[in-house]
Parts: structure tokens; sequence; C-alpha cells
């Protein structure tokens, strides 16, 4: 166990590599959350498309791609909100052609350079294993402000998310918070996209908090910190397997993807477990169960 | 230019117009289904699953069709399973199959030896190097796919605006849902070596949206689709080779473009229509008509 689970963070870059896997776990299952239960699944996947072409153009000029994925993420985070306005485009197809049109514009732009293939598998798939101290100090910093804000409109999103009309009708900006909200999830895929990859961002907005949502029934709060927990463990048991599986076994796992099967593999197992675990619970008291209310709201704050 | 003649005179990139034109007919018509039925999500989904079968094709040795196709079916089955569960909400289980099924890929790949090649080459696609057997594959999984979706036409336009009537007119609604997941499901694995990931979500998604801003008949809309679709991909790849930049998602943008041009421009449902019909007085066709209302069927 010890050989397996802590003697491969040995090494200093493995280390970086774990603080910041854990980090992006972290952050990614808390805001997942509010992902999950406000069905914004799509929209994360879009965002994590969409911040592609800044972080190409900033990779081509030699500028922060930190600052390039900002820029277009906040780009997408405007034209997302005008277009799902629009009656006649249901809000799905409209985030499918953004999504598609700007990551189609971030591959042009890198194929003009000689190395293609490997500059896009490196912006696409992350080097979460050459993560520099800079890096890790960027990602702490942007947490601790999306972390914090979310802590101050803990709240006003939760009502929002279960219920828009009292929330409107109690007088929030129901617009600005959305709005508010969307910048925080482009601000943690940003944060996320140069470790793991601009594709593999979208498993820790969902995995970690959909595994907190069969987990925990009583308040969003608790789930933010199951999904927060798993994310953590997902990037830790994900490292370890690919280190693992390179330095003993002479298999080269991706790590960054390595760490989304982990997450992946833990889901699978709380959803059987939450299957038994119902299965077992409806046979001891047949009568007095009610299956029939939702997930959803079933939660109170 | 120097002239469409010139850009299209090698067999190469014959073969490729060939492959462009079928991939972005047929996609184009499926699309209009994904439009209606609002599968956009799932059919990322699907092609982002659907990679593993793709490498595990390749590191076996079968054909890749049979393998992705095998996979893929696969793929609708977890899917569809976990979205009816009633503990995951079905978007949260499109999301974590995408994730999932596409790092599995990226894992067995990376086992394998040119990892960033083969990477690129499955979600940019490489539509350049189409051989003569992929274009009969095409060709004859389109007038498959096309002869189903002709024959279940009616049936598949009432599911989707009125599942409840449907399902009262006592067809099996399940059962068509399914038909319709495995149509999609293999549009995406005919398209996927040819043309990869992102630009079969494009082929798919963007002519249908686009043909839906410019006709409410649903015929009418899956012939416009098909014309958007093979000409966006006559288009970019004629483009492509003029400036010597990746043809896959030229043909994305190229579509792209077409869809985001339609949004201001067209005539019914455009921003400049809506904004002359705002002048001439209040519309009250504009206010409070749900998305999906008011389209007529063929």
């Amino acid at each position: 166990m010890y050989r397996l689970l802590i003697e491969p963070f040995a090494a200093g870059y493995m280390q970086r590599a774990l603080i910041e896997a854990v980090m992006l776990g972290i952050l990614g299952g808390v805001i997942g959350v509010h992902v999950v239960l406000r069905r914004l699944e799509f929209i994360a996947d879009a965002l994590t498309h969409t911040v592609f072409p800044g972080m190409a153009a900033a990779f081509l000029l030699g500028g922060s791609l930190y600052v390039g994925a900002l820029a277009t993420g906040a780009l997408s985070a405007v034209l997302l909100t005008l277009l799902t306005r629009h009656r006649r485009v249901t809000s799905d197809a409209a985030l499918a052609v953004l999504l598609t049109g700007f990551f189609s514009i971030g591959v042009i732009l890198v194929s003009r350079s000689r190395s293609y293939t490997a500059d896009l598998t490196v912006l696409l798939f992350g080097r979460v294993l050459a993560v520099d101290p800079a890096e890790i100090a960027t990602t702490a910093v942007t947490g601790l402000f999306v972390l914090g804000v979310l802590w101050m409109l803990h709240k006003e999103l939760v009502l929002q998310a279960f219920d828009p009309a009292t929330a409107e009708a109690l007088g929030y900006p129901v617009t600005t918070l959305d709005l508010v909200l969307n910048v925080l999830i482009t601000l943690v895929v940003v944060s996320a996209v140069r470790a793991v990859g601009s594709v593999l961002v979208i498993a820790l907005l969902i995995t970690p908090a959909a595994m907190a949502r069969l987990l925990v029934h009583r308040s969003v709060g608790q789930m933010m910190a199951v999904g927060a927990a798993l994310g953590a463990l997902g990037g830790w048991l994900g490292l370890a397997a690919s280190y693992e599986g390179s330095v003993h076994h002479g298999w080269r796992l991706a790590s960054g993807a390595t760490i989304v099967l982990a997450l992946t593999a833990l889901f699978v197992v709380v959803l059987t477990a939450t299957g038994v675990g119902r299965a077992v619970r409806r046979r001891s008291s047949r009568p007095s169960t009610t299956p029939g209310a939702s997930a959803a709201a079933a939660v109170p704050v | 230019m120097t002239g469409i003649g010139d850009t299209f005179a090698s067999p190469l990139m014959q073969r490729a117009l060939l492959e462009a034109l079928m991939t972005g007919a047929l996609a184009g018509v499926v699309g209009v289904h994904v439009v209606l039925r609002r599968l956009s999500f799932f059919t990322m989904s699907l092609t982002h699953a659907t990679f593993p079968g793709l490498v595990i094709a390749e590191i076996l040795g079968i054909s890749l069709f049979t393998g992705t196709a095998a996979f893929g079916l696969l793929v609708v089955g977890v899917i569809a399973l976990l979205g009816r569960a009633r503990s995951v909400d079905s978007s949260t289980a499109t999301g974590v199959v995408l994730a999932g099924g596409f790092a599995l890929g990226v894992v067995l790949i990376s086992s394998q030896p040119g990892f960033s090649r083969d990477l690129t080459a499955f979600l940019v696609g490489s539509i350049l190097t189409v051989q003569t057997a992929d274009l009969v594959t095409t060709a004859v999984a389109g007038v498959v796919l096309l002869g189903v979706l002709a024959l279940l036409h009616k049936e598949l336009v009432l599911g989707a605006f009125d599942p409840a009537g449907f399902a009262a007119m006592g067809y099996r609604v399940l059962v068509l849902d399914l038909v319709l997941l495995v149509v999609i499901e293999l549009t995406v694995v005919t398209a996927l070596p040819a043309v990869g990931t992102i630009l079969a979500v494009a082929l798919i998604v963007a002519p249908a949206a686009t043909a839906r801003l410019w006709t409410d008949h649903i015929g009418v809309s899956m012939a416009v689709a098909a014309a958007l679709g093979a000409a966006g991909g006559a288009i970019g790849l004629g483009v492509s080779s003029h400036w010597d930049i990746a043809a896959g998602p030229t043909i994305a943008v190229v579509v792209a473009s077409a869809f985001a041009v339609s949004l201001i421009v067209s005539p019914r449902h455009g921003s400049i229509g809506r904004l002359r019909r705002r002048r001439s007085g209040p519309d009250s066709l504009d206010t409070g008509i749900p998305r999906s209302a008011g389209i007529r069927t063929a």
C-alpha cells in the first residue's frame, strides 16, 4: 500500500503534480455541485473547448496561456449567454455549434505551426507532471478566489438552482448570478486546463459532483465537501496509478487521462454501492418508501 | 483562388471531396433529428466515448468500422441505462460517460507508439487520407441509415413533438428512441475515421440548426441541411488546401459560419427580421412561445 500510494511522491515533480491535482480536484468537486444541480454539464463542456483558441494563440505568440484562455473563455461566456436567449435556436444546438467552431479555430491556428501534432497534444491533454511552482501559485490564488465567491453567494446560488422563480420574486439579480457562476466555472476551467488539458477538465467538473449527489442527500454544503474529497482522492489515485504503471510495469499511462479513469472507476463503485444500498433498504421497509421524490427536489439548502 | 478545377485535380483531393460530400449530406439529415430532440450533448458524448472502440480496433487489427460500431452500441446502452436510473440525471450520465470513455481511449492510445499523431487524427480527422474502401463504407452506411430514417420518418417526427400522444397511439416509444440513437451512433462511427470527433459533431448539428432558421418544414429542413453539409465540406476542403491549413477544422468553421450568418440574416428568425418586426409594432408571436412549438410536421 505504502509503495503504491506514498512512494511515487518522493520526487519533486510528482509532489508538485500531486498538489496541483488535489487542488483542482477540490475546486472541481465544489463548483461541480453547482454544475450538476443546474444541469450545466454541456455548458461546462463547451467552456473547456472554447478556451482552446485563446490558448493556441497565446502558445504561438509566446504569451501567457492563462491570459489567452481567459480572454476567449470570457468572450465565449458572453456569446453563450446571447445565443441561448435566441428563441428559435435551442441552447444545446447553439452550444454545439459554438463549441465546435471555437475549437476548430484553435486547431487551425495550431496547424500553422511546424510541430503541429505534439503542440496539439500538450494543449489538449496538459502536462501535469511538468507543473511549476508559479502555476501552482496561480491555481491556488484562483481557487481561493472562486471558493470565496461561492461561499459568499452560497445561499443565493443554491436557492436559484432549486427555485429560480422564488429567487427572482425575492429580487435577486438572477442574470447577474448566472453570469457570475459561468465566470467562476470559466476560471476553474482556465486554471485546470494547463494541468489536465482542455478536454479532460470536464471530468473534474462533473464526476466528483455526480458521486457526491449520489452519496449526500442532506445539504448542498455537504455535497460540496464530499465532492471536493472525492475529486482530490481521484487526483491522488490517478497519479499513483499512472506512476505505478509507467515505472514498474512499463505501460505508459498518460497521467491526466489516468486521473479521469480513477474518477470514473470511483463513480462506478459509488453508483453500484448506492444502488445496492437502496435495494436493501427497499426490501427491509417495503410499505413506507417514497421513491417518487426526485433527487433534486429532496435536497434542502 | 486558382480555380476549383485545379484544387480538386488530384485523386487524393477527389476522394476527400467525395467523402466530405457524402458525410456532409448524411450528417445533415440525421442532424435534423438530433436538433429536434436536443440530443447535441448526447452526440458529443457519443463521439468521445466511441474513441476507445477506434483504438481497440486498431490495436486488434480488425476493421475500424466493425470495431467502433460494436463499441458504439455498447456506449449507447450504457448511457441509456445510466439515464434511466432515477438517481443519476441524464445529462450528468452523458457527461460522466463522455469524460470516462474519452480518457479510456487516451490511456489506451498513450500505451502505443505514435501517441500524438494518432490522437490528432482522431480529434480532427484525416480526410485527405481517405481510401476507396472508406468511400464504399460511407456510401453503404449512408444509404442504409437514410433508408431507415425515410421508413420511420412520420413516427420519428411525431415522437419528437408529442411523445405522450405517440405512446397513446400504441407505438413503442422506447424502441423507436433506441433506433434513432443507434442511427446517430452509426452516423458518428461512419464519419469518425475521416472527419474526427469535433467535425462529426459540427457536421451533425450546425447544418441542421442552420436549416431550422430558414424553414419550419421538417422534410425541407432535411434537404437544406444535407445541401449545407455537403457544400460546407466542399468549400472547407477548397479553402484548407488553398491556405494549407487543417481540412477538418476548416470545414467545421465553414458550417459554423453559415449558422452565425443565418442567425443574423434569416428573414423569419434572424436578428434583422426580428428587429424589423419589433419596429413595426409588438409581435405577439415573439413572446412566450416555447422554443420547440410552432413547427409543422412533414
